[in-house]
């Protein structure tokens, strides 16, 4: 795989030690090879610029820098925080109980969310990648395409005012506003599985079922986990749309503080929610390196 | 201006508030234009100074993507502090978003140049700046362009996002339809205010194929 054809779909917000220049796959594919095809091979002249893009890999202490920074960093503003002088409105919203709470119903939005995007997208992109559903594939990707340029905030408000407010409403927006570049993802990351591989396992007398088991999912892995990290990243950040529809989580923090007029509750989420975006896109990036099969 | 609150149907409700509509929309495209090419330029620069350098490259694009990773209305309620409300948090937060796809599109368009074609251009007599001008920018092109459109889409949502801290644009209509839920026309209005910002970033999208079809040079048109 080369460096343009990497998979970052086009409005998540992708892992900071992501390689590869952000696009649509298939676009960018097309463009980004452009360059490199006008003079050699494509994987040559990329190679060197995406080993330099990498922040420091592997399982090496450096790796978790990053985590300890963001969890020092969130404890050391809350202490700051609980310690400065608080009037007594800002003190209720900013007790730790209630700060933990908040943080713990983020959490459970961004990651039941993305539980559900998985089980929707996933096993809808394999079938949807099978061959007698090939033709249909570039009216899905079509589709998703127009969804994407959906803003996060309007599908969120017109499900509240369809279905009412409420978690489990905010549960079904972000998981609306998930699935489409989920689905993408599956679906790219199963489409470059290289055709001769495949064959080749039919050909040794593997079904069609684990040839897609054994061949195609595994080779697909990369790609559909960095799909689940960005969906995740996603999903933390549309979750803290969600407060708007009273669906709890950390965006509460940030209305509270916006209506009460009071700064110090408004940072504190607004810094919150950063730092677990950061803490959740390391956290798919560690996973997404020990779970990838090795080889590739 | 605003007729009695009578529920009206989907059109007729854009008809009665057609100004305002048409008033928003081009605040919408405005904003998120001006807010793109501000990061074109400013991720353009930005990649021209780093690209050379692999630990400043690294060191842009992993700060860009923490940039990008912090969600929308966190950032626009860290910028309400030192900016107050209004249009400059939100302006400032639109360039910041779509500077990541920019600059790291920039780096890698550049990056990817064929060295053997910037020291054919040497062996010619070539000057750096001409390498630059003549050869490196307009194959890295279509790349950077790729970023800008990326940059644009984005820029559409989180532009909605915006109307919270009081920014321009159809975000407007959607936050007045959140505050009357379940009153008359807040289906409506968020309605309007959704698919309009659709039919912006779709419009864009057109814009920027026909643009990559006008300026990418001829010879590595796909």
């Amino acid at each position: 795989m080369t460096g343009p054809s990497a998979p970052s779909p086009p409005s998540g917000p992708s892992g900071p030690s992501e390689p590869g220049p952000v696009g649509g796959p298939a676009p960018a594919a097309a463009n980004a090879g452009a360059p490199a095809g006008a003079g050699g091979p494509g994987g040559g002249t990329a190679v060197e610029p995406r080993t330099a893009l990498h922040a420091p890999t592997g399982r090496s202490w450096r790796a978790f820098l990053q985590p300890l920074a963001i969890i020092a960093i969130g404890g050391l503003w809350m202490l700051y925080v609980e310690n400065s002088d608080l009037d007594s409105i800002a003190a209720r919203v900013l007790a730790p109980d209630y700060v933990a709470q908040k943080t713990w119903e983020h959490i459970e939005l961004a990651v039941v969310s993305t539980l559900l995007v998985l089980v929707i997208a996933i096993p809808l992109g394999v079938l949807l990648s099978r061959s007698w559903a090939r033709p249909a594939t570039p009216l899905v990707l079509a589709i998703a395409n127009i969804g994407q340029s959906a803003p996060a905030i309007g599908v969120v408000v017109l499900l509240a005012v369809t279905f009412g407010i409420g978690f489990w409403t905010a549960i079904v927006a972000l998981v609306a506003y998930g699935v489409l570049p989920a689905l993408r993802n599956t679906l790219v990351g199963l489409q470059q599985v290289d055709p001769t591989l495949t064959d080749a396992g039919r050909g040794i007398g593997m079904s069609a079922a684990r040839v897609l088991a054994r061949v195609e999912l595994p080779l697909a892995t990369p790609v559909i986990l960095a799909g689940i990290r960005t969906t995740l990243v996603l999903m933390v950040g549309t979750a803290s749309i969600a407060s708007f529809i009273s669906g709890g989580g950390l965006g509460d923090l940030i209305t509270t503080g916006v209506s009460t007029q009071r700064t110090p509750v408004l940072l504190t989420g607004c810094i919150l929610i950063a730092l677990l975006a950061l803490l959740i896109d390391w956290l798919g990036g560690m996973a997404a390196r020990l779970l990838a099969p090795k080889g590739l | 201006m605003i007729p009695a609150e009578g529920i009206l149907s989907f059109w007729e409700y854009l008809a009665s508030r057609r100004e305002l509509l048409v008033f928003e929309t081009w605040q919408h495209a405005s904003m998120v234009f001006q807010c793109v090419l501000a990061a074109l330029v400013i991720g353009v620069l930005i990649g021209l100074l780093v690209y050379r350098r692999p630990r400043l490259a690294a060191f842009a694009t992993s700060t860009a993507g923490v940039i990008f990773t912090v969600p929308s209305l966190a950032l626009l309620g860290l910028l309400i502090t030192p900016l107050g409300l209004g249009v400059a948090p939100s302006v400032v937060a639109l360039t910041l978003y779509s500077l990541l796809p920019i600059v790291r599109n920039t780096i890698v368009g550049l990056s990817g140049v064929d060295r053997t074609l910037v020291d054919a251009a040497r062996g010619i007599g070539m000057g750096r700046r001409r390498i630059l001008l003549r050869i490196e920018l307009p194959l890295a092109w279509p790349v950077i362009l790729t970023g800008a459109r990326v940059a644009t889409q984005l820029a559409m949502g989180i532009a909605a996002i915006a109307a919270y801290v009081s920014g321009p644009g159809l975000g407007e209509q959607i936050f007045s339809g959140l505050a009357r839920l379940g009153g008359a026309n807040s289906i409506n209005m968020t309605l309007a205010g959704t698919l309009g910002i659709i039919i912006l970033a779709l419009l864009f999208d057109a814009c920027f194929l026909i643009i990559g079809r006008l300026t990418t040079p001829r010879g590595i048109r796909a």
